[in-house]
């Protein structure tokens, strides 16, 4: 009976951690069916948009073609943006109903740091999935909208700073959903508070006819964060990316106290 | 003790050790101010009745809960402060702390790769707990027996100085359980400190050189095997006599209990067979039968931790049932 060969320098990195946690989530099978979804979502969308917009649309909007392109390539994002946070949510509260927390937790003991693994690669994951969800139908459309006369250019800021904007929206609706979970360790609750959070507040605050609620519109996450990719909001990108900032410092920050203090 | 020819064990001084360790839910004291020291190069048994704070106590140690009071180190420090805590501690608390949708090597090349241990060491002890067959499989579909097996070999991958197992035999066919046994004994040969709970006395007496007995969260035993069985299987003498009760009255002392039956039949407690019969006959009192009785190994785990038992089962009444 052999039992001793584990590597002599073996210890507890940032660089494990990280490593494990982006193990744990490529093998999963949530995972790999959730980011499917996503790119075939975007791509549908934005066939289906691009089909059905007559030519007389593309010369009336004219000059603004490549902002016409933008948001037909980016119609999706409303609808994956909800695949991804139900698997933000899952990425966490999986290992509770499963009771892998314990066996995370024995391994990583201080918990923070697993809980900023899951984040860093969920969102950098989420991100490039992003990325391909919105660049690929880019270049899927394009030529069916030249076509209807509106013209565009991957090199122009206007088009592929949103493109970059929406990928980046969905890697944070990622990790929001995922501090959610982690605060709430329930699949069913932290789905329905994070999906509450990102498509209900927004309907139930703008239907109140109050200018305190428009206002408070404009500081709801999803909101913020749509500004990444579309145009014609109070706020610039940088009054965004703070507000959209601010929501998950918060979250994180209660995450991690709750993490520490609580049993396993 | 001072031979300097003697290498030192690697495992030296790896002890876990608890000062008025306590866990409170609510109202309820699941561990009471416990304290103890589990030394290395001996197989230590954490044995009590279901609720008897056995797993609070061992998730304290992987501060997994937090103590409400008190603390327990594993070898001088809180096990989150180790560098290396998979190295210096394995552990299975729970078979069922594994993510069921990933396959077993996975679940542990994840594990591994927080330490830095790679896809050798996952192998290794994918081998060594005999997965082979299965580790491709998600562990969903997983026998009790098979997801034991799997936390075992979560906890032997970083070649750990002390093991902590829970219940490790529970749901492991006859071959597994001799296999945790022999694991167990092999590994404190080795100098490493080897922590495993039962509420099995059997199964403890046979693999444990030590025994911590827990009950309602206190420690009512804390001493070796042999000397725990020693204490508990202390005689009952089962005699006949035609004058039963005049010996009865003979034997009468403190701490001896006799209860007497019918037709001259005494079992008595508390005496040995010889020290009976001596009075006996010293005293012209024909005896017709002298039995000793020695209590099994249950009666004298049962006798530990009468009382503190937190889920008492009724007795089951056949002339009840009968009706």
């Amino acid at each position: 009976m052999t039992t001793t060969t584990a590597a002599p320098l073996s210890r507890l990195t940032s660089v494990g951690i990280v490593r494990s946690e982006w193990i744990k989530l490529r093998t999963l099978r949530s995972t790999v069916w959730s980011f499917a979804i996503v790119i075939v979502i975007s791509i549908a969308f934005s066939l289906l948009f691009a089909s059905v917009v007559s030519s007389d649309m593309g010369q009336v909007i004219g000059a603004d073609g490549a902002q016409f392109v933008v948001v037909v390539v980016t119609a999706g994002i409303s609808f994956s943006q909800l695949v991804v946070a139900v698997l933000g949510a899952l990425v966490i509260t999986g290992e509770y109903s499963t009771g892998m927390i314990r066996s995370t937790f024995a391994a990583v003991p201080h918990r923070i740091p697993a809980l900023l693994g899951k984040a860093l690669v969920l969102f950098v994951t989420t991100f490039v999935v992003g990325l391909i969800s919105t660049f690929g139908p880019y270049f899927i459309v394009t030529p069916i909208l030249a076509s209807k006369g509106m013209e565009s250019s991957i090199g122009d800021p206007d088009v592929f700073l949103p493109l970059i904007g929406g990928a980046f929206y969905l890697a944070c609706v990622a990790i929001f959903s995922l501090a959610i979970g982690a605060i709430l360790r329930n699949s069913a609750g932290g789905i329905a508070v994070a999906l509450g959070a990102i498509l209900v507040l927004p309907i139930l605050v703008s239907i109140i006819p109050a200018d305190w609620a428009t206002t408070l519109g404009q500081y709801l996450f999803s909101n913020a964060g749509t500004g990444f990719y579309s145009p014609g909001l109070e706020f610039d990108f940088w009054q965004n990316l703070a507000i959209v900032a601010g929501w998950l410092v918060v979250l994180f920050a209660g995450a991690s106290v709750l993490l520490k203090r609580r049993d396993a | 003790m001072g031979d300097e020819t003697v290498q030192p064990s690697p495992y030296a001084g790896r002890m876990i050790h608890a000062e008025g360790l306590t866990k409170r839910y609510g109202s309820k004291v699941a561990v009471d101010s416990i304290d103890f020291t589990i030394r290395p190069g001996i197989v230590t048994g954490f044995l009590g009745p279901n609720g008897a704070g056995k797993s609070t106590t061992m998730r304290m140690i992987l501060g997994l809960d937090r103590p409400t009071a008190g603390s327990v180190t594993v070898n001088g420090k809180h096990y989150a402060d180790h560098a290396a805590p998979l190295r210096e501690v394995g552990a299975l608390l729970d078979a069922k702390a594994v993510h069921t949708g990933r396959t077993a090597y996975n679940h542990l090349l994840a594990m591994g790769a927080t330490h830095g241990i790679g896809k050798s060491r996952v192998n290794e002890v994918i081998g060594l707990t005999g997965l082979d067959s299965v580790a491709g499989k998600r562990v969903g579909g997983f026998s009790l027996g098979m997801g034991q097996r799997l936390g075992i070999a979560a906890a032997l991958l970083g070649d750990p100085a002390t093991l902590i197992l829970d219940e490790p035999v529970n749901g492991l066919d006859p071959e597994g359980v001799v296999w945790v046994r022999q694991l167990a004994r092999f590994l404190a040969g080795e100098g490493r400190t080897i922590f495993l709970s039962s509420h099995l006395m059997s199964e403890m007496a046979q693999t444990a050189d030590h025994l911590i007995v827990l009950g309602r969260g206190r420690i009512i035993a804390d001493a070796p095997v042999a000397q725990i069985l020693a204490g508990a299987t202390r005689g009952a003498v089962k005699l006949k006599s035609p004058r039963a009760s005049e010996l009865a009255a003979l034997l009468a002392a403190q701490d001896v209990v006799i209860t007497s039956g019918s037709e001259g039949q005494l079992d008595v407690n508390g005496l040995t067979a010889a020290q009976i019969g001596e009075a006996a006959a010293s005293a012209g009192i024909p005896l017709h039968e002298l039995t000793p009785i020695n209590a099994s190994l249950e009666q004298a785990y049962m006798e530990l931790t009468q009382g503190d038992v937190e889920y008492h089962s009724t007795a089951i009444n056949p002339e009840g049932v009968a009706r």
